[in-house]
């Protein structure tokens, strides 16, 4: 599927789920988040993990919910589920499309300036990158006899002098390897905007119109 | 092809003293030139404003221009390898850099497949950057330039996290680009050994900052001073060395990838010992396992103890490792403040402020108190990241290419700091170079680190 109509759907279904509440909805988007991400051949350990992670908050909301709010079952079971619905519906979006496709895709289709494009990937690549550069410079203070610890605000201050010296830096380096602000790319890989996208997109958004407008007549 | 003419050049960057003042000079086409002289005297702010990419990121221009024909795509490899790529693959920024110039798609193909055959990097394109060597980094930021078809190729310090061979590879790609291409090629590098049969001209930048044409009599007695002495032969460790290091069975891995496997190896206290070894082989993971920021298989002792029983804190106040990125390793924003702290935090009083004084005199760095340690050049930083460890003193210092961005003069003083140091503190130091010039009169022992094993090696 194109990956920005992805963007949208998953968007869009949130975005609705988020002013309902409906248990029918929410699990309507986790069944087919879940069809979506086996068709992709999601590895079983990864959808396991799916259910596990979100477990805590949905139960934490439950019980907020039903034994110390309104008591209303329906509406605990709402936001349960509505957990679920949410982290799938994002799991289908982010393990089935690969961020330089996206990029293609928000740049050809959707005329987003190139710059946010590239410049957005490069800060997706530089990030396992930044993860490391934060250990290293605790690390390095602990050397010189400066306990730096996690909360420590010159920790953050430091990385992100880091952060703006490589931004600085890759902006240079961009702009070395011919990018021009504003200036027309030529294309290698096309991402298209198929009618089945387009189908698609709108079949699962009016899909899951019919358990709220259900709910809404009984 | 029009050459390059600097016409009265004045550049300076924000509230600092100019950094290149009323600079004229011509840099001919279709030739290889390098652009040398000490740390932070202007080098790499004249490549850049060749480039273009000075004033826009910094700095003002007060006078004068850079006359580069506009017609001439200009291709620019920067010195820290990781910085110069925006995707994640080497085929991808390929195409990225070919989309940026509007080259068709199916000519894309074609040039990005003859730039991977030309740098022989072909096996490298699918692979992720951060999986890659600095060297191999480099071959691929060249392959970059040379698909876009630049004219002229800018080299900002390239080789600095570069191995010897693969230096050697990318200079005599360099030397095929020049004669049968035609390119200008224009370089700064502070180790100038191996371009003996290469070099058409030497511009040579003073610590004022006047830049002079080097006579072809001199260019060579300058090259000449940088011939290897190759393989000066260093002493192996003898019986009555006291070992301080030890590792057992131990295993270093990758991911899947075994780096290390050294069944019985010590390292020797009051020594200046060296480790070489190809670009990628695990030098600096081995460093980071010897201070316990990497998990490893097997058994590490200091003096006997396993490290994994002494407290962290504890353990790095024995033993501390000099990290490669001088950056990192700041705490304070000025250079007053960076002295301070160290000193606050210092083992032993042997760097008295006396004595501090009189290095910061030797390395250049006096009378740079309120400056924030970030604005000060690559080998500034280095220099005095070295010298707030040397002030802290711990019994072991690891230092991970602490040669980077150094001239030959501040590697020297560099070296009688630490060697001073050592021998007054009985203090160990293990380094981890590249740069192998005149390292031979400071270093006691040579470890060379080759398929998987370390060695000690009777030449250097």
């Amino acid at each position: 599927m194109n990956p920005s109509l992805k963007l949208l759907t998953v968007l869009l279904a949130s975005l609705e789920i988020s002013f309902t509440y409906n248990t029918a909805a929410n699990l309507l988007i986790v069944v087919t988040a879940s069809i979506y991400l086996i068709s992709h051949r999601i590895r079983w350990r990864a959808l396991m993990w799916l259910l596990v992670v979100p477990l805590i908050p949905a139960v934490g909301l439950f019980t907020t919910i039903y034994f110390f709010g309104a008591h209303q079952l329906a509406t605990a079971v709402a936001l349960f589920t509505r957990m679920y619905a949410y982290v799938f519906a994002g799991a289908a979006f982010t393990l089935t499309t690969s961020p330089l496709v996206l990029a293609h895709s928000l740049e050809q289709n959707c005329h987003l300036p190139s710059k946010f494009a590239y410049g957005t990937l490069a800060a997706f690549n530089m990030l396992p990158k930044i993860k490391t550069t934060i250990l290293t410079i605790k690390n390095a203070a602990a050397m010189r006899g400066v306990t730096l610890s996690w909360w420590s605000p010159r920790l953050y201050f430091k990385a992100i002098l880091v952060a703006i010296t490589w931004s600085e830096n890759l902006a240079q380096a961009m702009i070395s390897h011919g990018f021009v602000e504003g200036q027309p790319r030529s294309t290698y890989s096309v991402v298209r905007v198929t009618a089945s996208d387009i189908g698609w997109t709108i079949g699962l958004l009016v899909l899951l119109q019919a358990p709220i407008v259900w709910a809404g007549l009984h | 092809m029009a050459p390059i003419k600097i016409d009265h050049l004045t550049f300076q960057y924000d509230q600092q003293p100019p950094t290149l003042t009323d600079l004229t000079l011509t840099i001919p086409a279709g030739q290889l030139s390098l652009l040398v002289g000490p740390s932070g005297c202007g080098k790499s702010t004249l490549l850049k404003l060749m480039a273009g990419l000075y004033p826009t990121f910094g700095g003002q221009l007060l006078h004068g221009h850079v006359d580069v024909a506009t017609d001439q795509q200009i291709g620019f490899m920067f010195q820290d390898p990781d910085q110069q790529f925006t995707l994640d693959t080497v085929r991808h920024e390929l195409i990225f850099s070919l989309e940026n110039l509007q080259v068709a798609p199916d000519e894309i193909d074609r040039r990005v497949q003859q730039a991977l055959r030309f740098c022989h990097i072909e096996p490298l394109a699918d692979r992720q950057f951060s999986t890659l060597s600095g060297g191999e980094k480099q071959k691929c930021a060249l392959a970059i330039m040379i698909a876009m078809d630049s004219h002229i190729f800018l080299l900002d310090e390239p080789f600095a996290s570069v191995d010897p061979q693969s230096r050697k590879q990318l200079l005599d790609q360099l030397a095929v680009l020049r004669d049968q291409y035609h390119k200008t090629i224009i370089i700064t590098d502070h180790d100038l050994s191996g371009y003996d049969t290469l070099v058409d001209q030497i511009y040579q930048f003073n610590p004022q900052r006047q830049v002079r044409q080097l006579a072809t009599e001199q260019r060579h007695t300058l090259l000449a001073s940088y011939h290897q002495q190759a393989h000066v032969p260093v002493a192996l460790p003898g019986a009555t060395d006291h070992e301080v290091i030890h590792l057992q069975s131990l295993t270093l891995a990758r991911g899947t990838r075994s780096l290390l496997t050294a069944a019985d190896f010590s390292l020797y206290a009051h020594k200046l010992t060296l480790i070489t070894g190809h670009n990628g082989i695990g030098k600096s993971t081995l460093f980071t396992a010897l201070v316990r920021m990497f998990a490893y298989q097997g058994t590490i002792t200091l003096d006997g103890t396993d490290i994994q029983a002494i407290r962290k804190k504890k353990y790095w106040q024995q033993i501390a490792l000099v990290f490669q990125e001088s950056a990192h390793q700041f705490i304070d924003i000025t250079v007053a403040e960076e002295l301070a702290l160290s000193k606050q935090h210092r083992l032993t009083d042997y760097f008295s402020d006396q004595k501090i004084d009189q290095a910061l005199t030797q390395l250049g760095l006096d009378g740079m108190d309120e400056r924030v340690v970030y604005s000060l050049s690559e080998g500034q930083q280095k220099k005095l990241q070295i010298l707030t460890m040397l002030i802290i003193s711990p019994a072991i210092l690891l230092l991970d290419e602490p040669l980077k961005g150094l001239d030959r003069q501040s590697i020297n003083q560099v070296f009688q700091l630490l060697h001073e140091s050592c021998q007054a503190q009985h203090q160990t130091a293990i380094i981890i170079s590249h740069q192998l010039t005149d390292l031979a009169t400071w270093v006691d022992y040579h470890v060379v680190f080759d398929q998987h094993h370390l060695q000690y090696a009777e030449v250097l």
